[in-house]
């Protein structure tokens, strides 16, 4: 079964016919996958402006990172769930959607860039000067995430359009 | 003619509803726009609350934030209008985009008066409940700015 098939099954369940069909349960699930962009992507992007160097320069960068990164964490499982439900759907019509493969491509860029990060530079966040800017594998990782998370919400909201197909 | 019709007659409003990628190219600006001023006021809002970057003296967060405050809000604003000229005569008739404005007007007024102030303030010689209550309040404010602007496609 190939994974349209997949998907095709998956859109004639009642669960994705029920949310397809349902005005409001719909409509909110859209709405919390929008403002969470504030919870979890506006975090992102304060902690990966204190990575650059590029603002909050007076403040501990380590300390902002470990900090802030409950609230992401929370924030990024707000945003798949919400994701997901939205996805299950129009699982077809999603799937084959190039703006979706593309945001499903830069998710996963993503990913990779926050674990490289995680598993590398950060370790010795503890040891950074918190006056200075932090070391450049992790101001490399701040542009690398500010420019594919731009690329992400770009790419998500082409897939409210028909043009591309 | 008056502002609305202008609005919708303008180059600029032209412009977009003649071209297929305007629109969403403008409308991404503002959602990322929405990012990072909603990350912002968050991380403010949080620390009012006293539920993150406790070690971190508010008045040092509050200055580091604010240029970043003003600069989203100026990308908001500047590409919240351009979405408003496209299709500025449906807006003006649309309540949720009426709704908005005044949550808008409301929270920019709280976010540069009330809430500048507290976030400036002598942490030690300040109650702690003022500030809680003033990040909820803007909280409050912003979620109805974003809750109504996300019910303007909706109506």
């Amino acid at each position: 079964m190939s994974l349209l098939q997949v998907c095709e099954r998956l859109e004639a369940t009642r669960w994705s016919t029920a949310l397809r069909e349902s005005t409001y349960v719909y409509a909110a699930v859209e709405s919390v996958h929008v403002l969470t962009l504030a919870l979890f992507l506006g975090l992102v992007i304060v902690t990966d402006l204190r990575l650059t160097g590029l603002g909050f320069r007076g403040l501990p960068a380590g300390e902002m990172v470990a900090r802030l990164r409950p609230w992401i964490r929370a924030g990024f499982v707000v945003m798949a769930t919400s994701g997901i439900l939205l996805f299950i759907a129009q699982p077809a019509a999603t799937f084959t959607h190039p703006a979706f493969r593309a945001k499903l491509a830069l998710l996963s860029l993503a990913g990779a860039n926050a674990a490289i990060f995680h598993a590398g530079i950060y370790r010795s966040a503890p040891a950074w000067d918190p006056a200075a800017a932090p070391p450049p594998a992790a101001r490399i990782a701040g542009v690398v995430s500010l420019i594919v998370w731009a690329g992400v919400v770009a790419a998500g909201r082409l897939i409210a359009y028909d043009f591309l197909r | 003619m008056n502002f609305v019709e202008w609005c919708e007659q303008s180059p600029i409003g032209t412009a977009i509803r003649g071209s297929l990628w305007a629109f969403p190219a403008v409308e991404t600006v503002h959602l990322l726009g929405l990012a990072a001023l909603g990350g912002v006021v968050l991380m403010l809002n949080l620390r009012l609350l006293g539920w993150t970057l406790r070690a971190v003296p508010l008045a040092t967060l509050a200055r580091a934030a604010d240029r970043w405050l003003v600069g989203a809000l100026a990308v908001m604003l500047a590409s919240g209008f351009v979405l408003f000229t496209s299709e500025a005569e449906r807006m003006y008739g649309n309540n949720a985009f009426r709704l908005k404005m005044l949550f808008l007007a409301a929270a920019v007024i709280f976010t540069f008066t009330i809430h500048r102030r507290v976030l400036r303030a002598d942490e030690t010689r300040m109650n702690p409940a003022w500030r809680r209550a003033t990040a909820v309040v803007s909280l409050l404010l912003w979620t109805g700015v974003a809750l109504s602007g996300r019910a303007i496609g909706l109506l």
